[in-house]
C-alpha cells in the first residue's frame, strides 16, 4: 500500500490495515523490499568489540554479530551499530474500542487509535496475532506513518488515546516513545499493551510519556513461561511492580488456557502476590482462550473456569476482577467494592452505561480508581 | 547405524595469488567429491545414484555474510553447471536463499527464466512462505515454498563458519534459511532447534547431501567476517550424513583454532551441542569414533 493511499483510507473511514486476523490476511507476505525498512539507531544497546553489540532493551539481552537480527526479528546489527527496522513502519492501524485492549478503567467507552509494527520478543504458542508478531520486519506489508502522523491520525479520528498493541510494542520502543511524545503535545493519552518483557531502564523512561499499561501475565509459573511463552516470569513480575508503583495506570490480563495455566492454587498465589505488590485496585482480567496458532488441540476455556478463578481473585481481595471474551456475562461489569452497585455496564467491547460521577460511585460516592477523562 | 563417511576434498591451488578462485579446479573438486561419495568412477553415474533424472534440485546456500563470507557464487554455479552438464535439466535446478538482497550482496545475479537455471530467493514475488504453520517438536514455522513446492531434492551447500551462539554454522543450520522465523531458534545454543528443524519432513524428506564450503573458513568470531580469523583452507566437505558433515566441519574449525592458539569452542562454552541432539534423534553420527573422515587432494 502506498503511503498516500494509506492516509486517504485513514481520512475516510478510520480503518487502515487490520491485524493479520482482523484483516483476513491469509498469507504472510514476503515481498517487501528490505531497503524499505527503517534504519534508525536503537536507543538501548551496548557496543562490543569486533562489531558485535548487546541489546539492552529486553531481558533476552541478545548479543549479535554484524548483520544479525535479534530474537524480535526487527532489530539488526549493521557494522556494529544497532538499528530498529520498524520505526514509522506501521503494519496495523485501527480505531478500536479501548475495551478491546482491554482497558476497563481507562477512558471507558472511547476509541483508541491502535498501531503496531511487526515483531515480538517472546513466542507464545497461543498468539492471536502471530501473522504479524511472529514474523520478521520485511515479511508483512507496512505503511510509513511517522510519529507526528500517528498523533494527527488519532486526533482526526477523534480518538482521545493511542494504543500500542497487537504485537509487542517493546520491540518498536523508539517509535512508540516518539509517538507518545507527539500525542501528549496534542493532549492525547497513550496506552501500552505488552507482555512486560522489558528491561528496567527503558521501562522507567517509557513511563514518563505514557498514561496506561496493560500487562499480559501469562502464568504464575516459570515452567509455563519457558515452555509456552519462550520467556521468563520474573521480568514480567518486575515490570508489574514497577508500573504498579508508578503514576501510570495499570491493568493485568490473564489468558486462561485449559489444563495449562488454570490451576486455582496458582491463581490464588498470583492474587496474593498482586495484592501485596500493587494493591487491591489493579484490575485483573481473566480472559477466555480460543484455539490458535500452535495450540489448536485444546478447547475454549469453559466459562465456569473463568468464574471460579474470578471468585478466587475476589476472595483474595482484588476489587476489580473481570472476565473477558464472554459477552454479556456479569463479570464484564464494574461494581463498586463498597456498595456493590454496578458503576459501568458492558457488553463485550461496548459500554452500555456509566454510573460514575467525577470518578466516584454515584450511589455511595466511593472513589473508583482509574483514568476517567 | 553403521559409521558415516565424510570426504574432505582439498583443491591445490584453488586460490590464485590475488585470492581469486579457479572455477575449473572447483568443478574438479566437486566431481571428485561426488565420485568418492557414491563410490563410482564416473561423475554422472555418481550423480544418478543421488538424483532421479526428473528431480527438481534445490541448492540451498547461505548468503547472510555478504560477499566476503557467504557460499561463493563460484562454487554454487560450478555445482549447478556440473548437474546440468551431466544431464539434469537446467530448468530443474535452483540456487536459493532467503532474500534477493542477500543473494545480490553475496555476488549472485538473479535469474528466474522458465527454462534456465534459477537463482532467486523466497522473497521473490510468486514464491513466499507457506500460509499454514508447520509444527514439529519445538518448531513452529512457515516454510519457504521453494523448499516445499519447487524442490524435490535438496543439497545443503553451506559455508562453514564459527558461530557465536550455535558454535558452528554449517549444513544443518543452513536450513534456518528455509523458514520465516529463524530468529526464534537461537536460544540455548540453537539446541535442539537445529536438529528438530532438520528432522521436519520438508527438510529431512528432501535433503540428499551436505557439501560444506570450506574454501575460506571463519574459525573465530563468526558468523560475521573478520579477516584476521579467516583461513583459506581450499576444501570442500562432502557427506550423505548431515550430522557427520557438520561434525567434520567442527573438527576443522577446532584444528584451525588450536593452530592459532585459540581456546576450543567447548572451552568457550559454546560447543555445537546440537550435533549430539541430532545424533540422539537418529539424524546421523556426531562422535568422531563413528565417523570415517577420508581426505583427498586434487
Amino acid at each position: 500500500m502506498k503511503r498516500r493511499q494509506f492516509c486517504e483510507t485513514l481520512a475516510g473511514t478510520g480503518l487502515l490495515l487490520g491485524t493479520g486476523a482482523a484483516a483476513g490476511l491469509s498469507r504472510v507476505w514476503a515481498f517487501q523490499d528490505t531497503s524499505n525498512l527503517s534504519h534508525v539507531e536503537a536507543r538501548y544497546y551496548k557496543k562490543l568489540p569486533d562489531r558485535e553489540i548487546e541489546c539492552l532493551l529486553c531481558p533476552r539481552l541478545c548479543k549479535l554479530g554484524d548483520k544479525e537480527r535479534g530474537y524480535c526479528g526487527v532489530r539488526q546489527n549493521d557494522g556494529g551499530i544497532y538499528y530498529t527496522l520498524v520505526y514509522g513502519k506501521a503494519c496495523s492501524a485501527n480505531v478500536d474500542p479501548i475495551e478491546k485492549k482491554p482497558f476497563f478503567h481507562f477512558l471507558p467507552g472511547t476509541d483508541a487509535f491502535s498501531i503496531a509494527t511487526a515483531g515480538c520478543n517472546v513466542n507464545c504458542k497461543f498468539c492471536q496475532n502471530w501473522q504479524i508478531s511472529q514474523v520478521r520486519a520485511e515479511q508483512v506489508p507496512h505503511a510509513d506513518l511517522a510519529p507526528e502522523e500517528v498523533a494527527a491520525a488519532a486526533e482526526r479520528n477523534r480518538c482521545p488515546s493511542i494504543a500500542y498493541t497487537y504485537t509487542e510494542p517493546v520491540v518498536f520502543y523508539e517509535y512508540m516513545y516518539d509517538s507518545s511524545v507527539a500525542a501528549h503535545r496534542k493532549g492525547l493519552k497513550n496506552c501500552v499493551v505488552t507482555a512486560g518483557h522489558i528491561q528496567p531502564e527503558p521501562l522507567q523512561e517509557l513511563l514518563k510519556v505514557v498514561d496506561a499499561v496493560k500487562i499480559d501475565l501469562k502464568s504464575f509459573r516459570q515452567d509455563f513461561y519457558k515452555e509456552y511463552v519462550r520467556g521468563d516470569l520474573q521480568p514480567v513480575l518486575d515490570a508489574i511492580t514497577t508500573v504498579g508503583r508508578s503514576k501510570v495506570w495499570l491493568e493485568i490480563v490473564y489468558l486462561v488456557i485449559p489444563t495449562l495455566n488454570d490451576r486455582g492454587e496458582d491463581i490464588r498465589s498470583m492474587c496474593r502476590w498482586l495484592v501485596r505488590e500493587v494493591g487491591t485496585d489493579v484490575p485483573l482480567h481473566f480472559t477466555r482462550f480460543y484455539p490458535m496458532y500452535l495450540i489448536k488441540n485444546l478447547p475454549p476455556t469453559p466459562v465456569s473456569t473463568l468464574e471460579s478463578l474470578r471468585a478466587i481473585a475476589l476472595e483474595e481481595g482484588i476489587h476489580y476482577a473481570y472476565m473477558g471474551n464472554v459477552p454479556g456475562h456479569e463479570g464484564e461489569n464494574t461494581y463498586c467494592p463498597r456498595c456493590r452497585s454496578m458503576v459501568i455496564e458492558r457488553f463485550g467491547m461496548q459500554v452500555k452505561s456509566i454510573s460514575l460521577s467525577k470518578g466516584a460511585c454515584r450511589n455511595c460516592k466511593n472513589p473508583i480508581p482509574g483514568i476517567w477523562a | 547405524m553403521s559409521g558415516s563417511k565424510v570426504f574432505l576434498i582439498r583443491g591445490k591451488g584453488v586460490f590464485g595469488p590475488g585470492g581469486e578462485m579457479d572455477r575449473l579446479k572447483i568443478t574438479e573438486m566437486l566431481a571428485l567429491g561426488f565420485r568418492k561419495l557414491t563410490g563410482t568412477r564416473e561423475t554422472e553415474l555418481g550423480l544418478a545414484r543421488l538424483f532421479a533424472r526428473d528431480a527438481r534440485i534445490g541448492i540451498k546456500i547461505n548468503t547472510i555474510g555478504g560477499r566476503k563470507i557467504s557460499t561463493r557464487p563460484e562454487l554454487s554455479l560450478s555445482l549447478a553447471d556440473l548437474l546440468i552438464k551431466n544431464g539434469w535439466p537446467e530448468r530443474n535446478v535452483i540456487i536459493w536463499d532467503r532474500t534477493n538482497m542477500e543473494l545480490r550482496e553475496a555476488g549472485y545475479g538473479l535469474s528466474d527464466r522458465p527454462n534456465g537455471l534459477k537463482i532467486f530467493a523466497t522473497d521473490t514475488a510468486g514464491a513466499g512462505y507457506e500460509t499454514e504453520v508447520f509444527s514439529h517438536r519445538n518448531i513452529g514455522s512457515l516454510f519457504s515454498t521453494i523448499q516445499t513446492n519447487f524442490v524435490t531434492d535438496s543439497i545443503s551447500l553451506a559455508i562453514l563458519k564459527d558461530h557465536g551462539l550455535a558454535g558452528i554454522t554449517a549444513g544443518m543450520k543452513n536450513y534456518f534459511g528455509a523458514i520465516h522465523n529463524p530468529n526464534k531458534y537461537h536460544d540455548a545454543h540453537c539446541d535442539p532447534f537445529i536438529a528438530e528443524l532438520f528432522d521436519s519432513e520438508p527438510i529431512k524428506g528432501k535433503h540428499k547431501l551436505s557439501i560444506l564450503d570450506a574454501l575460506l573458513v571463519q574459525y573465530h568470531r563468526g558468523p560475521s567476517f573478520h579477516t584476521q580469523w579467516a583461513e583459506q583452507c581450499g576444501m570442500l566437505i562432502f557427506s550423505l550424513d548431515p550430522v557427520a558433515a557438520d561434525a567434520a566441519g567442527w573438527g576443522l574449525i577446532e584444528r584451525l583454532r588450536s593452530g592459532k592458539g585459540l581456546p576450543s569452542l567447548k572451552e568457550e562454552g559454546r560447543e555445537p551441542v546440537f550435533l549430539a541432539s541430532a545424533e540422539k534423534m537418529g539424524l546421523g553420527r556426531a562422535g568422531s569414533d563413528s565417523i570415517e573422515v577420508i581426505e583427498d587432494e586434487i
